[in-house]
């Protein structure tokens, strides 16, 4: 009889199965739709940035997208690098990695540090580079919190969440003080994802959302930000209306994407972009130039892109050989999401304006070399989730 | 709970809640995809052509105007070249102060005056602001060959509307000036630009969508600060179509000059009456028709006080506009040919027999006894000056103009309106809409006057303010004396001098009432070649009995030969031109009265109607009659007599 004479020897080819896998390199088990889909994205993000750029450089077209390819060419090594250790040694290092991203945003804070935008939130660099050590801090948040929640599995108790809420509150509150209202936000959301899956109860989720609420308030309504900066935050609500100057950004903004149509102008025939219509286009606003010049079939085609990035990350969190794999991916995912519906909401006017990166796309060093470093920690979690 | 239950509910927690945000992440996704949708499927066009506007400007410079012709093609109205300054606004404001300051100095006017036009936001910031026109030859040469002292500076020569025979046909040609805010909403469509120049007035302006030259348009992009960066698409400019006027210009400049030689004679006139201060005409305003009885075709057609349209060329100055709103000066831009609205007076009389034959109220075999007077209604109404013309007929009637014989007729009218019969006791009003009395000729001209004829209806409307109402019952009946006053031309009956042309047209073409036609032929610009012919329109028959219409020209015939006009026809050859005509010595309360006469020529298959009035000016032939004769001479190629000189003898 067929099927009693299969079932052992079925099992037995899955035992063995699940033994070679564990045995062969991580790398047979590396997810290539992931790192596609990210070079995939890094690669029309260079296309794009030159498009905003090629007319702003006198003489030299290429300026901006040159730098722009050391910063993917860089984050593409950092990426490799990350995957090739094993994610769990970061686990063990959770509480140097928070002691060293606290350190540097303090030290940005200090005359170190230097200001740009109306923000204390740089380092100048030699050769004209800058880092900004708010976007690794979010990658360095990530692993201490997720390191904390892994170490108290299933106890997470009101003092251990109180402890936990701390941990998180402290780099917020100094990235708040640069202040960079968008990272904090990003900050406070990657803290609460993370809390939600490590067995956070319903109420303790309730006192905690209340409390970022309350947070943003007060950060709004207690001269924290520049009066320019409130407007642009709430000038989403009422487009098109009477403060002309704060509602600019995102009119330009829903002009050049409305102007693309289906099928978009045209690479490089988009008059919005071309013409330099709409402001902080290569960084902030570079969905824009997706959105003019590539028209819905193109934008589509991106929101494709980080919709593979983003499922693919989810279901690491799944498959994840351990839970603090699980919920660094968490950690990743809700950084990933918040700032693509951030970023991509405020150029189509339906979020506020803060100065929140497009992963991979806006031009900027410190993003494009901090979110590589989070594919390659993702990409580590997928290879070894069997060993 | 066990302790064991609770750790497995912990575990299976993560993957439960693992889901829930693969689902707000999944719902979020569709949201962004949603919104790009709606802005560039849905709701997005219209923000689509905000960038087009955002980053396209249009530059429009109007092309060559078309010009205005005479019937032998002759120019009215053309383009003459004019020396101008232009300065581009785009240069630095240094040099900008710079160029006013050393372009005041050379030209010799304040630098106020050079920077108002600068700052002028009519014109187009891409385009080169003209700043001065009518510029001397030496002063482009100073530029020309010192350009480097002024920088964004050019010397071009730029079309100037100009009318070549100053104020003659002034009226019928109109000027030209710049479009107004009223005007621009009004044209929507036809996209006019703030400081283009349109016509106001006349034939500049009935016929201005052909004139119109077709402006060249320039797309030029710019960036987000409006600097121009290329030209995406540009249409050049043609010249507007040329417009063939059916005036006849030598027979219009016959017609303004006997006008105003008339004029000027009537004011040296002794006024019997002397209701005009002095004791002699004021003749203050008058104008005259001539139609081409065929075809309708205005030959000429002048209004006195005139003005001369080459001063609206610039804005018109300020002090001229007030003298052309000076009462004193009688309203030069005022064309009382088709706006001036007068009491016929016994040139009506064609129309009364018109009516009281078709109507069988008289024949032309009918005699009347007339003794000077007649009673009607208890009010006795007299011929002019008192005249006993004995027994006459329709045709010596009308040639001695008997206001007893057309009294009778009135009384008549009045008698059958009485007894109900409206349709013959109308009869004149009904008769006169069809000759095209009471309501604007659709000439083409702006502002045309209706005219008046008055009847039962119009005199309880004008009535119906007045307050007191026994005053107001008593004037709003249709009375005797509104018959007989209306038989002979006066009361409330008003006419334009072109309606009566129109009018007298139609009884000497047999019936036809056509619409007056200004212009014949749209052709190319400066080119033989015709665009569209403007064919004459008859706008409906009169149904003239021809016997009525022979009897009646019978009597018209002998007025210049025997009746009221002998003594300024006197001499005429009617032998080799027969012609009739008709006085009109009209009634105006509290003024002298108004001259008027009609003449038609040649009898057999009249070709001309003529018709003059003179405000202010005494009788009919002494004043109207001779400027109606210069014009039928010059027309049938005649000596020129000059009936001007001959005193004038006070008849009626």
């Amino acid at each position: 009889m067929a099927t009693i004479s299969s079932a052992p020897s079925a099992r037995r080819a899955m035992l063995s199965d699940r033994r070679a896998r564990i045995e062969a390199s991580p790398l047979r088990h590396l997810d290539v739709l992931l790192i596609a889909a990210v070079i995939g994205t890094a690669g029309l993000g260079l296309l794009m940035v030159y498009s905003a750029t090629r007319n702003t450089v006198r003489g030299d077209p290429l300026h901006y997208v040159r730098r722009q390819g050391v910063f993917v060419f860089v984050g593409v090594l950092l990426m490799a690098a990350v995957m090739a250790v094993d994610y769990r040694k970061l686990r063990d290092l959770s509480v140097l990695v928070y002691g060293g991203l606290i350190f540097g945003l303090l030290a940005v804070l200090s005359p170190v540090g230097s200001r740009s935008k109306g923000t204390q939130g740089w380092f100048q660099l030699p050769g004209g580079f800058q880092l900004q050590p708010s976007e690794f801090a979010k990658f360095a948040l990530v692993i201490a919190v997720a390191g904390y929640c892994y170490q108290h599995r299933g106890d997470l108790d009101a003092w251990r969440l109180t402890v936990a809420v701390s941990l998180a509150v402290v780099p917020i509150g100094l990235v708040m003080l640069q202040p960079d209202l968008g990272s904090a936000m990003v900050m406070a959301l990657i803290v609460i994802a993370i809390l939600a899956v490590a067995g956070l109860r319903g109420r303790q989720m309730i006192v905690l959302l209340a409390l970022a609420a309350t947070g943003i308030f007060a950060v709004v309504n207690l001269g924290v930000l520049k009066q320019y900066q409130v407007d642009r935050l709430t000038s989403f609500l009422n487009q098109g209306g009477d403060k002309k100057r704060a509602t600019y950004n995102v009119d330009q903004s829903k002009t050049a994407v409305a102007n693309g149509q289906l099928t978009g102008r045209g690479l490089f025939h988009g008059t919005q972009t071309q013409l330099g219509f709409v402001p902080e286009q290569r960084t902030d606003f570079i969905f824009t130039v997706v959105g003019e010049e590539l028209g819905f079939l193109g934008g589509a085609t991106l929101l494709a892109l980080f919709a593979i990035i983003v499922w693919r990350t989810w279901r690491t969190a799944r498959l994840a050989g351990d839970f603090f794999g699980t919920l660094v991916c968490v950690g990743f995912l809700a950084m990933f999401t918040f700032q693509i519906f951030e970023n991509v909401g405020m150029t189509m006017g339906i979020m506020p304006i803060t100065g929140l990166p497009l992963p991979f796309m806006s031009y900027g060093g410190s993003s494009v070399i901090a979110y590589f470093a989070c594919i390659g920690l993702i990409a580590s979690i997928h290879m070894r989730r069997f060993a | 709970m066990s302790s064991s239950d609770r750790r497995h509910a912990s575990e299976a927690n993560p993957r439960v809640r693992l889901s829930v945000i693969g689902i707000v992440v999944m719902a979020l996704f569709c949201t962004l995809l949603a919104r790009l949708w709606f802005l560039q499927a849905g709701a997005g066009q219209k923000l689509a052509a905000v960038a087009t506007r955002n980053s396209v400007r249009i530059v429009q410079t109007p092309g060559l105007r078309g010009r205005l012709l005479d019937d032998k093609g002759r120019v009215l109205a053309q383009n003459r070249v004019e020396n101008a300054i232009l300065v581009d606004r785009k240069i630095t404001p240094q040099n900008l102060k710079l160029v006013v300051a050393r372009l005041a100095f050379m030209l010799q006017v304040p630098p106020a005056s050079i920077e108002k036009r600068l700052n002028d936001k009519r014109i187009s910031p891409y385009r080169p602001v003209p700043v001065a026109t009518g510029v001397s030859i030496d002063a482009i040469t100073v530029i020309k060959e010192h350009q480097q002292d002024f920088p964004g500076v050019e010397a071009d020569q730029i079309p100037i509307r100009s009318y070549p025979g100053g104020s003659l046909g002034a009226h019928v040609l109109g000027y030209t000036g710049e479009v107004s805010d009223a005007e621009l909403k009004q044209q929507r469509d036809a996209h006019y630009q703030l400081g283009e120049t349109v016509g106001k007035s006349g034939a500049e302006q009935m016929f201005e969508s052909e004139l119109r030259g077709k402006p060249q348009i320039d797309k030029i992009e710019v960036d987000s600060r409006g600097k121009p960066l290329r030209t995406v698409d540009e249409r050049p400019a043609g010249p507007g179509h040329d417009v063939q006027l059916t005036i006849d210009l030598d027979i219009q400049q016959t017609a303004e000059q006997t006008l105003a030689d008339a004029m000027r004679q009537a004011r040296g006139l002794r006024d019997a009456s002397a209701k005009s201060g002095s004791g002699r005409f004021a003749a203050p305003a008058g104008s005259v028709v001539v139609l081409n009885a065929q075809d309708g075709s205005v030959v000429a057609m002048a209004s006195n006080p005139t003005y001369d349209p080459n001063e609206f060329l610039n804005g018109i100055p300020t002090d001229q506009f007030k003298a052309l709103n000076d009462p004193a000066n009688h309203f030069p831009l005022i064309d009382r040919a088709v706006q001036g609205q007068y009491a016929p007076g016994s040139t009506w009389k064609t129309f009364s027999a018109i009516a009281a034959l078709d109507a069988g109220v008289t024949s032309p075999g009918r005699v009347i006894n007339d003794n000077g007077s007649i009673k009607v209604g208890g009010f006795t109404f007299h011929n002019a000056g008192g005249t006993r013309n004995g027994a006459i007929s329709l045709q010596k009637a009308l040639t001695v103009s008997s206001d007893v014989y057309f009294y009778t007729l009135g009384a008549d009218f009045w008698g059958r309106f009485h007894r109900g019969d409206t349709t013959t006791g109308y009869a004149i009003q009904n008769s006169a809409r069809t000759y095209g009395f009471g309501q604007p000729t659709d000439v083409g001209l702006d502002g045309e006057a209706a005219g008046r004829i008055p009847d039962e209806a119009f005199k309880k409307d004008f009535n119906k303010n007045q307050p007191n109402p026994r005053v107001k019952a008593e004037n709003s009946i249709w009375l005797p004396g509104d018959s007989v006053n209306l038989a002979v031309g006066q009361g409330d009956l008003l006419v334009t001098p072109l309606q009566l042309a129109r009018g007298y047209a139609a009884f000497a073409n047999g019936g036809e009432l056509l619409t007056p036609r200004l212009a014949s032929q749209i052709r190319d610009y400066d080119s033989p070649t015709v665009v569209r012919d403007l064919a004459p329109h008859t706008l409906a028959s009169t149904h003239l009995d021809p016997a009525a219409r022979s009897a009646i020209l019978a009597g018209l015939e002998g007025v210049p030969r025997t009746g009221t006009a002998a003594q300024p026809f006197k001499g005429f050859p009617f032998d080799k031109v027969s012609i009739a005509g008709k006085t009109g010595t009209a009634e105006v309360n509290n003024k002298s009265t108004t001259s008027l006469f009609v003449g038609i020529m040649p009898t057999d298959n009249p070709q001309y109607v003529v018709a003059a009035v003179v405000e202010e000016a005494g009788f009919g032939s002494a004043v109207a009659a001779p400027i109606v004769r210069t014009i039928l001479e010059k027309l049938a190629g005649l000596a020129p007599s000059n009936p001007l000189v001959a005193a004038p003898k006070a008849i009626d």
